[in-house]
C-alpha cells in the first residue's frame, strides 16, 4: 500500500493507493500535491489573487473553468438542499470571526448575522454577485479535489483521498472494503466503504469564541449564524465527497430528529452523534 | 511492260501478302477471352477472389445501413427526450443519493473521517 500526506487546503491530507512502487504509480502520486495546490490557489477565500477571493472582491469575474464547476454544483446543492447549503455565507462565516485560516484565528473580528441566500448568476464564463453578496467555497471544494484526484488515481489502482474528513476511495482493495475510522462519544466506530465517499460535518472542531460566545464554523445559511442544532457531528456516505460534503451539512443543520427522518426516507447512509453523546446509524447503515 | 518492272509489282505483292499474313497470325482470331481465361488458373482464382470480396462489401453495407438506421433512430429518440427536458417546466427536487456501499467492519481502519 503506497501513502502520502501533505497539507492542503487548511487541512492534512492522505493518500492511500493499493499498488506497487512502480515509477507509473510514483508519477501518477506525484502529480496530487501540486494539483490540489493549485485548486487551492484558485478557490480559497483566504488568498487575496485567487479567482474566488477577486471574485468577491470586484462581484464579478470571467472565471476558469474550475471555479465555475464548483459554483455551478454549489449552487445546484443550494437549490436541492432548499438552502440548507449555500456558498453565499462567506459574510456570515467573517461575521462569526471566521475572517481568515483557522489556523491564524483569534476571534477578534466577530460580528452579528448576516443572512445568506443573494443572487449569483452564471452566464458563459461569466459570474456575477448581487451587490453584497460573496462566497465561501471551502467544503465544497476540498470534496471537488478529493474526488478529482481519486478519478485521476484510480486509473493506478485502488485508491483513497482524504482530505481532513472528505474522502472518497475507488476500487477494492485487497481487504475487501477501505475501513474507515470515526471517533465518537460512544467509542470508535468503523465503515468498511467500497467505491464512495464519506464526509463529517459538525462542531466538534473548527470552534473559537467569540464576542463572549462559542462560534463553530457550520453556519445555517437562513439565520446567518452558526448553525444551532442538537447534533455534534453528522458522517454521510454518498457517490462523491461533493453529494456526501452537501448531505453532511444539511442533515446537520436539520437537527437529530429531522436528520434520522430525513436520511431514513431517503436512504443516506449516515452516523449522528448528538450533543449527549448518542449516535445513531441511520439511512439503511448497519 | 519489261521484266524489271513485272518482279518489281511481284517482289511488292508478296511483300504485302506477307504483312497481312503476319497481322492475321498475330490478332489471334480463333482463341476467344473466356478461353483465354479460363485457361489461366490465376486469373481464375483472382475472379473467384472478387466475386468473394463483393458479396462481402455487400454484407458490410447491410450491416452499415442497419446501424446507421439504429443510430438514427436513437439520435431521433434522444432529441426527442432532449426537446421534453427543455420544454417542461423545472421542479426543484431532492434526488435520491446514490449511495456507496459501507456498513460498519471489525477490521482495523486505515485512516479516519472527522469534522472538516
Amino acid at each position: 500500500m503506497e501513502r502520502r500526506a501533505f497539507p492542503a487546503m487548511g487541512t492534512d491530507v492522505e493518500i492511500l493507493l493499493d499498488a506497487d512502487p512502480v515509477p507509473g504509480v510514483e508519477r501518477g502520486l506525484g502529480r496530487v500535491e501540486p494539483e490540489f495546490a493549485r485548486l487551492e490557489a484558485l478557490l480559497s477565500r483566504f488568498r487575496p489573487d485567487s479567482e474566488l477571493a477577486r471574485l468577491n472582491a470586484a462581484g464579478e469575474l470571467d472565471a476558469g473553468p474550475e471555479l465555475l464547476e464548483v459554483l455551478g454544483l454549489a449552487l445546484d446543492a443550494r437549490e436541492r438542499t432548499g438552502g440548507r447549503f449555500d456558498p453565499t455565507v462567506h459574510d456570515a462565516l467573517v461575521a462569526a470571526g471566521y475572517d481568515r485560516s483557522f489556523a491564524e484565528l483569534d476571534g477578534s473580528a466577530a460580528g452579528g448575522p448576516v443572512p445568506a441566500g443573494g443572487a449569483v448568476r452564471i452566464e458563459g464564463m461569466r459570474i456575477a454577485l448581487d451587490p453584497g453578496v460573496r462566497l465561501d467555497l471551502g467544503g465544497i471544494a476540498k470534496g471537488w479535489a478529493v474526488d478529482r484526484a481519486v478519478r485521476e488515481l484510480s486509473t493506478l489502482g485502488p485508491c483513497l483521498v482524504n482530505a481532513g474528513g472528505d474522502l472518497a476511495v475507488s476500487g477494492i482493495p485487497a481487504d475487501g472494503h477501505w475501513a474507515v475510522g470515526l471517533d465518537t462519544p460512544a467509542g470508535p466506530l468503523t465503515l468498511g466503504v467500497v467505491d464512495g465517499a464519506l464526509a463529517t460535518t459538525g462542531r466538534d472542531r473548527r470552534r473559537w469564541r467569540a464576542g463572549g460566545e462559542e462560534r463553530h464554523h457550520v453556519i445555517d445559511p437562513a439565520s446567518g449564524r452558526p448553525a444551532d442544532t442538537d447534533l455534534l457531528t453528522v458522517t454521510v456516505a454518498a457517490a462523491t465527497a461533493v453529494e456526501a460534503e452537501v448531505r453532511a451539512k444539511a442533515l446537520f443543520l436539520a437537527g437529530a430528529e429531522a436528520a434520522a427522518l430525513e436520511a431514513e426516507a431517503t436512504g443516506i447512509p449516515a452516523v449522528l452523534v448528538t450533543d449527549d453523546g448518542a449516535v445513531r446509524l441511520v439511512g439503511g447503515l448497519r | 511492260m519489261t521484266d524489271h518492272v513485272a518482279r518489281l509489282y511481284a517482289v511488292a505483292f508478296a511483300l504485302l501478302v506477307f504483312f497481312f499474313t503476319w497481322a492475321a497470325v498475330a490478332a489471334h482470331p480463333w482463341g476467344t477471352e473466356a478461353t483465354a481465361t479460363a485457361q489461366d488458373p490465376r486469373v481464375a482464382a483472382l475472379d473467384r477472389r472478387a466475386q468473394r470480396l463483393e458479396l462481402r462489401r455487400a454484407r458490410v453495407q447491410q450491416l452499415l445501413d442497419r446501424r446507421f438506421a439504429e443510430y438514427r433512430r436513437q439520435l431521433r429518440e434522444r432529441q426527442g427526450q432532449i426537446a421534453a427536458i427543455e420544454a417542461a417546466p423545472v421542479v426543484v427536487a431532492t434526488p435520491s443519493v446514490s449511495a456507496p456501499s459501507v456498513g460498519t467492519v471489525s477490521s482495523p481502519p486505515v485512516t479516519s473521517t472527522r469534522s472538516s
